[in-house]
């Protein structure tokens, strides 16, 4: 038996289908024409038999050489059937072309059955009486032993029958024999019967047929059933292991994390609490499990906690960074800060809200510290330093008289020196304001130019003092910016007296102004310094940065300017660099996004 | 601009040595006359008597700080109009909109050059209707 090798497309939709509907037809077809096939061997042998039985049979009598021939017949028949049988036996496709086969078998069949019908037209009008009964048996049992070898179709039978009966029912009838002609009006009958039965057998093995192929599939969808199934067992048994896994690690970070961790019902209620729970608000568990989470708010926090809470259980979204001032056991309050997360179920129903809090009491107090600190030491440190620059000034500008010219050296070292405390301070705070993100820029629509113009005569008095002059490149366009002005003067001024402290003497610091990609306008200091050296380029913008310690003490800074410039630049929405300028020297630039 | 240059300043501040290098800056640089006063506690009433053009205050002081100075002169029909220009060495920028929005004309960091400091004064002087 063949086995179909292809598996026909089937619907993953759960209809319901019987089992002979569920069954392929070109498979089932397939295997009648295979079951055909398989019987071929016995008919054609069978046939072969009783074909040279008969030829020895009838060779007595007149027309021996048409009995003769006959029998050549017979054998070419039964070689062209052995082709048949071989051909079949070498397909390489015999479901797809099993109609074809089963077409050449029926006119085989056809063959086979004409032949002995010839045999019965010919031979039993002139034979002897005994040859005729042997002949007639032998046509008897050629039609009855065609029902088992061609019932699987019964077109088949009907052709090979009717290819045996019809001449013979001829001959029988116009042989003049009133016997005869009973027997040629019975035969039809005899042919209508055996292609009934021939119908009945071939319905039941249809029926059998699409039976086994309904089986064969439910089996094989029974198998990769069982084997999803199987998978899926595997799958959930290492999801429960998994899921075992990360609650046992859960409840462990719970049990060890130095973070309060409290679950509460979607009421508000305590339901555990963890031992840092435990620790920060000092009451043991079975003082919190079940009571309100509002034991734990300060009053005054209430209004403001139940607000955020309704919140929470509305928009299911966790609370971060929620500030509360909390009671301990002892009645001192803490000030903690919550993430507050609602776990929901697939419904969409909260089933816990897991609440983590630490204690930022003394961080809080330490942030307040270090504000007063550093707007004490602001103050602390300007005071003096106002009396110190301002006297010093005041003596150097000559309003109080002239001066011994050494003196005059000295105080004008010590308003130098003052001035440059008075620089490292003010970078000192920046940076410190800048990295605890309490740098406030006023942004403000200005006139690039405008601004470029007057950090160029704000500086002239510093470049003077290296000797270096500062010049605009031309007229500058009017192109405006969205920038903090007081800032952006301070990146101006620490770019211009850069440029003028590394530029040697009699040399002009140029400013540059053009419009850069991306719609930003970029501005440029041109020096005629010594180069930025390779080793120090990556670092420039970082803290403290100057290429050579020996120029910090010649040239003065704190090494904090350019990494002040750089995060100002960048909190108003630009970029800064630097370029090499051909024939030595190097252009500072930044750029801003220009405004309509 | 008012029409009268700016010639009489009356400065408010407990720092005995700032105190010498405003009145020597505003003096010997910007040919001013200054009224220096040390104590804020008294300050309103030697504003009132004094009658200044201008009057700066500092920032931080003791008994009074400037901002509430500036309030309590707000108050006062004698001292209410004056222009008032602080002299700060610690407030935030915050602070100082704050103030700018309450009517202050300007404010001048600490430290200041006394050199520049008349011509700072004028500036904002000019500013005024």
């Amino acid at each position: 038996m063949n086995s179909p090798t292809t598996t026909p497309n089937r619907s993953s939709a759960p209809e319901k289908i019987s089992l002979r509907q569920s069954a392929d037809p070109r498979f089932v077809l397939a295997d009648r024409v295979e079951q055909l096939y398989s019987q071929m061997p016995v008919a054609v042998a069978g046939t072969f038999a009783i074909g040279v039985l008969a030829t020895y049979e009838l060779r007595e009598g007149r027309y021996i050489e048409i009995v003769l021939a006959w029998g050549g017949l017979v054998v070419l028949l039964t070689l062209m059937r052995i082709a048949l049988y071989w051909s079949y036996r070498r397909s390489k496709d015999r479901i797809g072309e099993a109609a074809q086969w089963l077409r050449w078998l029926g006119i085989s069949a056809f063959a086979a059955g004409s032949t002995w019908g010839f045999a019965a037209a010919v031979f039993f009008p002139s034979h002897a009486d005994e040859q005729q009964v042997f002949l007639a048996f032998l046509l008897s049992v050629l039609v009855g032993g065609g029902i088992p070898i061609y019932a699987v179709s019964w077109p088949i039978y009907a052709v090979y029958a009717a290819g045996i009966l019809f001449p013979f029912t001829y001959v029988l009838a116009t042989f003049g024999n009133k016997l005869f002609a009973e027997i040629a009006l019975i035969i039809p009958a005899f042919y209508v019967l055996n292609v009934g039965i021939a119908f009945g057998l071939t319905r039941v093995y249809n029926s059998g047929y699409r039976l086994r192929h309904a089986y064969g599939k439910l089996t094989e969808d029974y198998s990769a059933l069982n084997q999803r199934l199987e998978q899926q067992l595997v799958e959930l048994d290492e999801a429960r292991r998994q899921v075992e896994a990360s609650g046992r690690k859960l409840a462990l970070f719970a049990e060890r994390s130095p973070i309060a961790v409290l679950e509460l019902d979607p009421a508000g209620r305590i339901q555990q609490v963890n031992p840092a729970a435990e620790l920060l608000f000092g009451y043991p568990p079975s003082e919190l499990a079940g009571q309100a989470v509002s034991k734990l708010i300060l009053p005054q926090y209430q209004a403001d906690f139940d607000a955020q809470w309704r919140s929470l259980i509305m928009n299911r979204e966790p609370l971060t960074g929620l500030k509360l001032r909390n009671p301990r056991r002892d009645g001192i309050s803490i000030v903690c800060e919550w993430t507050v997360t609602p776990l929901v179920n697939a419904a969409g129903e909260i089933v816990a809200i897991i609440a983590q809090g630490r204690d930022v009491t003394q961080q809080l107090e330490a942030e307040r510290m270090k504000k007063e600190f550093t707007s004490t030491l602001s103050h602390e440190l300007r005071t003096p330093l106002t009396s110190i620059i301002g006297s010093l000034q005041l003596i150097n500008s000559g309003v109080l008289g002239d001066i011994d010219k050494d003196v005059l050296e000295l105080t004008t070292i010590a308003e130098r020196n003052g001035q440059r405390l008075l620089d490292l301070i003010n970078d000192v705070l920046d940076v410190e304001k800048i990295e605890s993100g309490k740098l406030t820029l006023f942004p403000e629509p200005l006139l690039l130019s405008e601004l470029v113009a007057e950090s160029l005569a704000l500086n002239r008095g510093f470049a003077d003092r290296y000797k270096v002059r500062l010049a605009a490149s031309g007229e500058l366009p009017l192109v405006k910016v969205n920038a903090d002005r007081k800032r952006l003067l301070q990146i101006m001024t620490n770019l211009l007296s850069n440029a003028a402290k590394f530029s040697p003497e009699g040399a002009t610091v140029l400013v540059t102004m053009q419009p850069a990609a991306d719609g930003n306008v970029r501005v440029g200091v041109d020096d005629s310094g010594p180069g930025i050296p390779e080793n120090f380029r990556s670092r420039i913008f970082g803290r403290f940065a100057q290429a050579d310690m020996s120029y910090t003490r010649q040239k003065g800074g704190t090494g904090l300017g350019l990494a002040i410039c750089k995060r100002l630049i960048e909190m108003m929405g630009g970029k800064i660099g630097f370029s090499d300028r051909g024939g030595g020297g190097t252009t500072f630039w930044f750029e801003l996004p220009q405004q309509p | 601009m008012p029409a009268q240059p700016l010639n009489r300043i009356c400065y408010v501040e407990d720092d005995e040595d700032i105190q010498r290098i405003v009145r020597m800056s505003l003096e010997k640089v910007g040919k001013m006359t200054v009224e220096v006063v040390g104590d804020p506690l008294v300050a309103i009433e030697r504003i009132a008597a004094f009658k200044p053009d201008l009057v700066m205050l500092d920032w931080m002081m003791p008994g009074m700080d400037g901002p509430e100075l500036f309030k309590k002169m707000k108050t006062n029909p004698d001292t209410k109009a004056l222009p008032v220009v602080f002299i700060t060495a610690k407030a935030s920028q915050r602070e100082l909109e704050e103030l700018r929005r309450m009517g202050a004309l300007g404010t001048i960091s600490k430290p200041f050059s006394p050199r520049d400091l008349p011509e700072q004064l004028r500036a904002l002087w000019a500013t005024l209707p």
